[in-house]
């Protein structure tokens, strides 16, 4: 690689060293706890699917050039310049890890690795070799942003259409402003996903609820995160956050869709409107009465599976599972679960790579809990994870339902 | 030429050893708190308890650890424990304290029981890391500071021991006040190494003792042993 | 009804997030430059989502064509 080359790559590293990422970079000890706390590693038990090996490689590279051992006794801290080898293991890294942090969980020092492969990613980008999916699905979302106007007018268009869903589904004498948009003042802007479902069943519940909501333009998922492009990711978070504050909403209310919730809600410091997912939404007008559910209508065994971006990185753990005993009359529990449930394997984008072979073996933890919790049903809120557990329940021919806990909610609607 | 290798290391090295722990130290969270801090939280949910006295639980008893393999979090926690003995231990060489002498014993404290428990426990951290999967992931540091520590404490040991448990093994005993002259007379920054420590019989090993010790003091900033602040930092993070 | 004649036809009715889009990009790298690829789509969010990617990545959208809830795109391969 030439030496400008390296040059821009060393400025990437240093550009993200901020207070969290120079203590957790020199903090390993590599006491190797963290091993086998990953579903990669439990999938496929390799070095470079294990959260200290995934680090390793950054922190390696990081020596060569930040720390004196690395520039004049490399091999003390097996420090490793950049080279196109390198590259494939940073790639290798970043994008077999879905950020769910179980492995904080289980570190004796709290590090958070998917926090380091940030720079992985950042280094990907700079290279050109970072996955071209989550660019290209980066860059989309960045133009939608810039020229929002030009797709106003067929964007209402087709939402009058799932007016007339939305309408079936609560029986409303008409579909006239079942989804309002662009409505000053209003309580919550609610930012859904470009399906048609990730709408029609929050609209319907917005509506039992006499909710006075309004529908986002933009679509809640962050691929500039995803594919770990901070100005992008800025940019497309942004998008949102500024549309909240023109109409000057009180609340917004992100779709079933765990990064979505945790980025504005977390990871974008103080802003001047609460943050909520949908499924604290739907949990908040049962307990106040404003919505109504069929109480015990699936008979069949159900479980619940918590995003880790809702559960172990949001806190959002007894909302779904109250509401889901409603429901259902056989619930039961994955073993391990809540902050130790194991990630289904799909987030951080991975389920937008062509790595379908990949994500069915490192599904593997995923499917033997399911499996032994003898439950018929798999309930989720977040795309992310509602795609892969099907990609798990179709490749290992499980044969359980995956299901939506929103449209669960929207299709049990009393009204 | 032995003779000034030996002072040096007892002496002049000291002091580097020393101004480089706590130089470095302070260098190393002088960089840290400029760094920019990012906005938002990193926190782990659900969050439990008191934020501080939470952090100084997950940071010292270390619950993660408990919770995955309860042999290991053994030997982890007798081998801190083991090495804040050797603190006190060493500050007894230095002056008489009254709040360890708590309950009377003879300087050094333990009956060379703390030696013994780092000794055991270094060993298995080291043979740990030749077995899979622990060895792929460790790198030449984890290994060189394993030694160091190793023969530091196997050193230290062989001084308490002989000293304390063979008749013929320190043929000119050192006496506790001995040490005391020599080390408070570094303090004040007044150095005076007598014949009573340069003609001990164990000269030599208290000499390689004081080396090794010397080189992790010095390594201790730039190395991973910076865990043993640093995990207040990461620990906290996870709680905000 | 577009007279447009698609040389490959793909139906992404609903699919979740985000594999439209990604569906069609995967496709359209496998065609020829010139040929055109139909994509069948009920997603609401997909007509702002189409155009986008299509211009960033440098194709073109020839026509869209809405028939009840299912819209149509008629993408270029431009290069």
């Amino acid at each position: 690689m030439d030496k400008e080359k390296v040059l821009e790559l060393e400025q990437v590293i240093e550009k993200k060293l901020n207070r969290p990422m120079l203590y957790y970079l020199d903090l390993c000890t590599r006491c190797g706890l963290c091993y086998d706390t990953c579903h990669a590693y439990q999938g496929i038990p390799k070095k470079e699917y294990s959260p200290v090996g995934r680090a390793e490689v950054v922190r390696k590279v990081f020596r060569k050039y930040f720390r004196p051992t690395g520039k004049f006794f490399p091999w003390w801290g097996d420090a490793r310049e950049f080279d196109e080898n390198l590259m494939e293991e940073l790639r290798e890294a970043a994008f077999s890890c879905t950020g769910c942090r179980r492995c904080t969980m289980f570190c004796p020092f709290g590090i958070d690795m998917p926090y380091i492969l940030g720079i992985a990613k950042e280094l990907l980008i700079a290279y050109g070799n970072a996955p071209e999916e989550l660019v290209m699905l980066a860059d989309g979302a960045v133009e939608k942003g810039k020229s929002v106007e030009m797709f106003k007018e067929g964007y209402q268009g087709v939402i009058k259409d799932l007016e007339k869903e939305v309408q079936k589904l609560i029986k409303a004498p008409t579909s006239e402003g079942l989804i309002p948009m662009e409505k000053k003042g209003a309580n919550i802007l609610f930012v859904g996903l470009s399906g048609a479902h990730s709408i029609i069943y929050p609209a319907a519940i917005f509506n039992a609820a006499k909710e006075d909501w309004t529908l986002s333009y933009f679509e809640a998922v962050n691929f500039g995160f995803f594919a770990g492009d901070s100005e992008k990711a800025n940019f497309i978070a942004n998008r949102v956050i500024n549309e909240a504050k023109e109409l000057g909403v009180k609340e917004i209310v992100i779709v079933e869709c765990g990064t979505a919730y945790r980025i504005p809600k977390f990871l974008m410091g103080p802003l001047p409107f609460k943050v909520s997912s949908i499924v604290e939404v739907i949990h908040r007008y049962i307990k106040e009465g404003r919505i109504k559910i069929k109480e015990g209508v699936i008979t069949d065994p159900i479980t619940w599976h918590d995003p880790c971006q809702l559960g172990r990185n949001g806190g959002v753990y007894d909302q779904p599972r109250e509401v889901l005993k409603m429901l259902a009359k056989d619930y039961r529990e994955m073993n391990p679960t809540r902050e130790y449930n194991w990630c289904c394997g799909g987030g951080g984008g991975l389920v937008a790579l062509d790595n379908e072979e990949f994500r069915i073996k490192t599904g593997k933890p995923k499917k033997e809990q399911i499996e032994k919790s003898g439950a018929k049903m798999v309930v989720t809120a977040c795309e992310n994870c509602h795609l892969q557990l099907s990609t798990i329940n179709a490749g290992y021919g499980m044969g359980v339902t995956i299901e939506s806990f929103t449209k669960l909610v929207g299709e049990n609607l009393i009204v | 030429m032995l003779g000034y290798i030996s002072y040096f290391i007892l002496v002049p090295m000291v002091y580097i050893a020393f101004a480089t722990l706590i130089l470095g130290l302070i260098y190393k969270f002088y960089v840290i708190f400029r760094a920019p801090v990012p906005a938002g939280t990193g926190a782990i949910f659900p969050k439990q308890g008191s934020k501080v006295l939470g952090l100084i639980y997950d940071a010292m008893v270390v619950p993660n650890v408990y919770n995955k393999q309860k042999f290991f979090w053994f030997i982890i926690m007798i081998f801190h424990i083991a090495f804040f003995f050797l603190f006190l231990g060493h500050l007894e060489l230095v002056d008489e304290f009254s709040f360890i002498q708590i309950i009377p014993h003879k300087v050094f404290l333990g009956g060379g029981v703390v030696g013994m428990v780092l000794i055991i426990t270094t060993l298995y951290f080291l043979f740990r890391r030749f077995g899979s999967p622990y060895r792929e992931i460790s790198i030449p540091e984890d290994f060189m500071i394993l030694l160091v520590l190793f023969f530091c404490i196997l050193f230290g040991s062989i001084l308490h021991l002989a000293e304390r448990y063979s008749d013929w093994g320190a043929v000119l005993r050192v006496d506790v006040n001995d040490y005391r002259q020599w080390l408070q007379s570094m303090i004040v920054l007044k150095p005076e190494l007598s014949y009573k420590i340069t003609e001990l019989s164990h000269y030599t090993i208290l000499v390689l003792h004081v080396l090794f010790a010397n080189i992790f003091l010095m390594m201790f900033p730039f190395s991973k042993m910076v865990h043993s602040v640093f995990t207040f930092l990461a620990h906290y993070r996870k709680r905000k | 009804m577009s007279d447009i004649k698609a040389d490959v036809t793909m139906d992404l009715k609903g699919l979740a997030c985000p594999l439209p889009v990604v569906k069609v990009s995967q496709q359209i790298k496998k065609m020829q430059v010139g040929q055109i690829l139909m994509a069948e789509t009920t997603d609401p969010g997909a007509l702002a989502d189409f155009p986008a990617w299509a211009k960033t990545s440098g194709n073109e959208i020839i026509d869209t064509v809405k028939d009840g809830n299912v819209t149509k795109f008629f993408i270029k391969k431009l290069k």
